[in-house]
């Protein structure tokens, strides 16, 4: 899981955006989301390698657990290409 | 994750299939075992199941499913097979032995339902993916 260290990085990134574009609490919200999906990866991440090593007896687990992550990964995806979307749209209003 | 409760509900159908599957392989393999630690035959062993509920509200009191539980693998009551054998060594002074008291039919039948509701579950799980999926295409283009 090489994405791991992007998304902790992340955090500063969206603070600095957050002072010229959205509110306090968005980006708050925001970053708590994303910590939520990084913590998924990171369950995907220990999963496959406790699979890997011999230690999960269940295969469905790991499974799951990936399957979430990517999930969850997806649905920051759609969000994030929002939110720039949105600030796109703002940026080209003319005054 | 709320997001992911269907996910979670159908991983513990798995992992409680899984066990049934386990239970019928142990079954097979000790259809001939007549030694056990607690003594005499092996004694078929059948899983139970419990619903797992989650509480979500205090007054009045509401439950929502959280899947399955496995609540007891218990012993089959019924008296094992007996079966004449006069040179086997556990056999009683009469020359019967006591074998498990296993059908090959049914283990069989519950092996086959026990795999038919894992793939069921698998299903379950692949439908609630691709419906997130498709819902994640909403607005999109």
């Amino acid at each position: 899981m090489r994405i791991n260290p992007y998304v902790v990085s992340l955090p500063a990134a969206v603070k600095e955006e957050k002072k010229e574009s959205t509110s306090a609490v968005f980006g708050d919200l925001y970053r708590d989301a994303l910590h939520k999906v990084n913590q998924q990866q990171i369950e995907a991440g220990i999963a496959t390698k406790g699979l890997i090593t011999g230690e999960v007896e269940d295969l469905h687990h790991v499974m799951i657990a990936s399957e979430k992550a990517r999930l969850s990964l997806q649905l920051t995806v759609q969000v994030t290409n929002k939110i720039i979307e949105a600030y796109k749209e703002i940026t080209r209003m003319q005054i | 994750m709320e997001l992911f409760r269907s996910f979670n509900i159908s991983a513990s159908a798995l992992t409680a299939e899984k066990l049934r599957v386990d239970t019928v392989a142990s079954n097979l393999a000790n259809m001939q075992t007549t030694r056990t630690a607690a003594g005499g035959p092996y004694k078929r062993k059948t899983v139970v199941f419990s619903e797992r509920l989650d509480q979500v509200r205090q007054m009045p009191p509401r439950f929502r499913g959280q899947g399955v539980r496995v609540s007891a693998v218990v012993d089959d009551p019924n008296p094992p097979r007996q079966e004449y054998d006069q040179e086997h060594p556990d056999a009683n002074e009469a020359g019967f032995v006591s074998y498990p008291n296993i059908e090959l039919a049914k283990e069989m039948t519950d092996l086959i339902t026990a795999s038919r509701s894992y793939e069921a579950n698998t299903t379950a799980i692949n439908t609630a993916k691709s419906l997130y999926l498709k819902t994640l295409e909403i607005g999109r283009g």
